[in-house]
């Protein structure tokens, strides 16, 4: 049924994401694209070091979480999956929906992530994601 | 009216040539110390030490020269007590929880508190004076060791493990120093001077605004210095902080604020002293200084109590506390 799916994620609440991409996946030769956006957006007078240690610390953050999905997707139990890791700059909804246009994917993936407090105070990527994505989403309840 | 309404649009002015003008001066004076050969590590580590403090720093030593040392003092200790209650409190509270190492908090935090003690202990004895100042100077010296300390092990480890997960890295060790090698730009030596020159600048006039107003106003230089230019003066370490919890960078969040209330007082107090005696109230010693290390034992505790994580409800805590001391010091105390 899908062909292509992208998986996003920040990190939080991997086992259930990847739980569930397994479950829909199943036996089929499916290709999956593991996004992690690295926000280097910051308030103005941030000190320029600060910018560029946080920037460095956020694209390893996302290398070390990109690497551990591609470790469970890639293991002998699921051979089926063909895994591409994507790690791309800038505001985390819009980089996930242009990724998963230029991708072609049929699918994407992720958590909702928040609870209402937070939703309010930090915004919400999923909710974003839902109003611009150009294929079905599927939300994972994480919260 | 008209007056306090250009002191005030100066002062804002004044903050923000302060805050890029730091920014310029440390982020240059990095690019010339590693053109000459100083280590990445020795020079990051101070980099991000002294680049959110550079404001409280210029401030005190400015203020202290034109004869305002109450100012400086009370910009120092504010900045110290919003930085923890304030600024952590703010960032918990919409993050939702901070989290921390418990190596780098118990060796921050302990410093932290070290420094409060210091401080408080030399306020006893009267004014600060020049051997206080050595103390201070040579204590923040051991600090920035131990950071570097840290830093070079964290390094060692990193390379470690990137090299034994990846054999098709194009760059050698050589090839990395090489493209180290920098010749000094003449760039750079420029905008080092135009950053220290508009720091002073920008400190002078942050400082004479603050007493102006103050003056008009009949608040004295002290609260002015607790509240206004503390609060002022600590913008970079709010927005560092803010956007590091925001983003999951957690150490960096808490690392900002215990390193800056360190570098505050070491140096901030420390230097000024080192050329004048720094004189001390009475209220700083009862109430100030003490309320300081109030609140950096508070966050230890609130961190340790929900598994070394702040949150929402520590936050709350934090900011509740800040708000309760600034009542008490402008309406009840002064």
């Amino acid at each position: 049924m899908h062909e292509k799916i992208m998986v996003a994620t920040m990190g939080e609440y991997m086992d259930e994401i990847m739980k569930y991409t397994l479950d829909i996946i199943q036996e089929r030769k499916t290709e999956v694209i593991g996004i992690y956006v690295v926000e280097t957006s910051t308030p103005f007078l941030t000190p320029k070091k600060v910018k560029e240690m946080m920037a460095t610390e956020l694209r390893d953050q996302g290398e070390e979480i990109l690497e551990s999905m591609r470790q469970e997707f890639q293991s002998s139990k699921h051979y089926m999956i063909n895994f591409k890791k994507l790690l791309r700059e800038g505001d985390p909804a819009e980089e996930i929906v242009k990724a998963a246009e230029e991708e072609g994917v049929d699918l994407i993936i992720l958590g909702t992530g928040k609870d209402i407090i937070d939703k309010r105070l930090l915004g919400s990527v999923s909710e974003k994601v839902v109003h611009s994505a150009p294929c079905n989403i599927m939300l994972i309840k994480t919260i | 009216m008209l007056e306090i309404i250009a002191l005030v649009g100066l002062l804002i002015i004044s903050l923000i040539i302060v805050i890029k003008s730091a920014d310029v001066f440390v982020d240059n004076l990095v690019e010339i110390g590693g053109a000459l050969g100083i280590s990445q590590i020795i020079l990051g580590v101070t980099a991000s030490a002294i680049g959110t403090s550079l404001p409280e720093f210029g401030s005190a030593v400015i203020a202290s020269l034109s004869g305002s040392t109450e100012l400086g003092v009370g910009t120092v200790i504010g900045s110290n007590i919003w930085n923890i209650a304030g600024i952590l409190g703010i960032s918990a509270v919409v993050a939702g929880s901070i989290r921390t190492g418990s190596e780098g908090l118990t060796r921050d935090w302990l410093m932290t508190l070290g420094t409060g003690l210091i401080l408080l202990f030399f306020m006893l004895f009267g004014d600060i004076t020049w051997t206080a100042a050595v103390v201070m100077i040579a204590a923040y010296c051991f600090y920035l060791w131990l950071l570097i300390k840290a830093q070079k092990k964290h390094s060692d480890e990193d390379g470690q493990e990137k090299e034994k997960e990846s054999q098709n890295i194009d760059e050698t060790p050589e090839k990395l120093e090489k493209n180290s090698e920098k010749t000094i730009n003449k760039k750079s030596i420029a905008f080092v001077i135009v950053g220290f020159v508009g720091l002073v600048i920008g400190c002078r006039l942050m400082v004479y605004s603050g007493v102006e107003l103050a003056s008009i106003a009949g608040i004295p230089a002290m609260i002015m210095g607790l509240f206004t230019l503390a609060i002022g003066t600590s913008i970079p370490e709010l927005v560092v902080t803010l956007s590091s919890a925001m983003k999951g960078l957690h150490d960096l969040s808490i690392g900002t604020v215990l390193g800056s209330n360190t570098f505050n007082i070491l140096i901030g107090i420390g230097v000024p002293a080192l050329f004048m005696s720094v004189p001390v109230e009475r209220l700083s010693l009862t109430f100030d200084a003490p309320v300081m290390i109030f609140v950096t034992i508070l966050l230890f505790v609130l961190v340790r109590k929900s598994n070394m994580k702040l949150n929402r409800v520590g936050g709350i805590i934090l900011l509740a506390t800040y708000i309760v001391y600034a009542f008490l010091r402008i309406f009840v105390l002064t």
